[in-house]
């Protein structure tokens, strides 16, 4: 199988040796070329210490982690990028300037990353905001420039932590929307972690359920919504969504709320 | 709003004059309205005025540039180093608690009576603060962006100049902007231990021959000053976080 990216024995824990907490224990997941996978859990799984630990700015106590046949455990690999809850644009900086941020600091020629961005931002839909700050933006096209100045970088994976969770409902949906339509269309592989299940089913090809503390994958699930569409309203109505749903729901183990 | 103000200083003012010319308010210790301003006519037109005002912002100006600037810019560097500041903390804080007229007399020892004593003493006037405030700035840059920047691969230099510095650039101007009072305190009393011009020099000479207009319209001069020097700082301050939300 072609791996885009394949971990092994991932564990973290954190605090002094006699207080010890153990964040993951030996987490063993793989995301193949193309697919989107999901993390889905409740907080305290340790969501953001393995975002971090995927992205290599932290460094796992065991495990290592594969991008393509390459070892990037604790470092920070080019094939990803990633797209976080907050946009983190920079204020000082107009909506082209964040954009090629990224090919900046890798010193591409700035005219060629401009040609760059601008052919993107007419992709998004957002040209003539090319000199416009981020403070003049609505919340949903600072999050697509935020999308476009990680995939300006062309990464092979593009990771995302509870993205577009601080978005209205029906701009979240248009957002997911647009952005499962650009990994299929880029033919990217993406991995999202988020606590919500429905973000994880409508999107995902592959779901690893996980309990926390320690957060441990405690199953993996094959997603078939039985449609091709990447309209988010489409596929949440399709007739399997329920089933998996409920079942995600069950394997998280939360406990069941009386009202 | 605006003209009760205004209505309170011509009040104060009319009270003033009115007084000292009744003879209900002392001449001798308190001078008047019209006094002072005969003073500063007089200085302008024999173009002493200029001479003093010129000589105090030179040496605030200057100083402030040296300490304050100067003072930003380490304050900015020591990000790199967390070992560094916390090894040279304790001595900023030493240096930083040393009233600036306590150490006047030794500079004018040391750097002589001419302008460059004056320049040590404002710089050494604002570099603490400046220091301290950009230094804090700097710490304070959101760890999300840092994270961001290394996730680009982005080295330590290249989040120092496209990320730390603009991020800190509001605490670098709350700190310029104290700093305006500082250097220009630093400057009058750097020209009241030693000096053969600027509005200090006119204070303290007026005060020795107990001429309150003279002191009084340095006094005046010194407020101009400081709104120009303040305005100033303001106006670049604007154009440089231009992108900062109102």
């Amino acid at each position: 199988m072609d791996y885009a990216l394949k971990a092994t024995g991932i564990s973290k824990s954190y605090g002094a040796p006699d207080s010890r907490v153990e964040v993951l224990r030996n987490l063993n997941f793989h995301a193949a070329s193309n697919e989107i996978v999901s993390f889905v859990g409740p907080s305290g799984c340790g969501k953001s210490t393995l975002f971090n630990i995927i992205t290599g700015l932290l460094q796992p106590d065991s495990g290592q982690i594969l991008v393509g046949d390459e070892e990037t455990t604790g470092t920070t690999s080019e094939k990803i990028g990633y797209v976080l809850q907050k946009d983190l644009l920079f204020p000082w900086r107009t909506v082209i300037e964040n954009v090629i941020l990224g090919l900046e600091l890798r010193g591409v020629n700035r005219r060629e990353a401009r040609e760059k961005a601008h052919d993107l931002l007419v992709r998004y839909r957002m040209q003539g905001y090319e000199n416009v700050l981020p403070s003049q933006l609505s919340g949903g096209m600072r999050q697509r420039v935020a999308l476009m100045r990680t995939m300006i970088t062309d990464p092979e994976i593009i990771l995302m932590d509870e993205s577009y969770k601080a978005l209205d409902y029906p701009l979240k949906i248009a957002l997911e929307g647009e952005l499962l339509e650009t990994i299929k269309r880029e033919k990217k592989t993406a991995i999202f972690i988020t606590h919500d299940i429905e973000e994880a089913v409508t999107l995902s090809d592959r779901v690893y359920v996980m309990k926390a503390r320690p957060g441990e994958i405690v199953d993996e699930i094959r997603i078939d919504l039985e449609t091709d569409s990447p309209l988010i309203p489409e596929r949440r109505i399709s007739p399997q969504y329920n089933k998996y749903y409920e079942l995600i729901w069950r394997k998280i183990g939360l406990p069941s709320v009386s009202v | 709003m605006v003209g009760l103000q205004v209505a309170i200083v011509v009040a104060f003012f009319a009270y003033w004059e009115i007084g000292t010319r009744t003879g209900y308010i002392s001449k001798f210790l308190f001078a008047s309205p019209s006094s002072i301003l005969e003073v500063l006519v007089r200085r302008f037109e024999s173009g002493q005025l200029f001479n003093d005002v010129y000589t105090t912002v030179k040496e605030t100006t200057i100083g402030f540039i040296v300490g304050a600037i100067g003072g930003s810019i380490l304050g900015l560097a020591l990000w790199y180093s967390r070992f560094v500041f916390h090894l040279a903390a304790p001595f900023i804080t030493a240096i930083g608690s040393i009233p600036v007229l306590a150490i006047a007399p030794i500079t004018i020892i040391w750097f002589g009576t001419e302008v460059l004593s004056k320049i040590v003493i404002v710089a050494f006037s604002c570099v603490v603060v400046s220091l301290t405030t950009s230094y804090r700035g700097a710490q304070r840059t959101d760890p999300d962006l840092i994270n961001l920047m290394r996730s680009f691969n982005a080295t330590r230099t290249q989040i120092f100049f496209k990320l730390v510095i603009p991020a800190s650039m509001p605490w670098v101007f709350s700190g310029l902007k104290l700093n305006v009072g500082f250097a220009l305190i630093g400057a009058i009393v750097a020209e009241y231990i030693s000096s053969d011009a600027g509005v200090g020099n006119m204070i303290l000479l007026g005060s020795s021959n107990f001429g309150m207009n003279i002191v009084l319209a340095g006094v005046v001069l010194v407020m101009l000053i400081m709104l120009t020097l303040t305005f100033i700082v303001s106006l670049i301050e604007r154009a440089v976080l231009s992108w900062e939300k109102e």
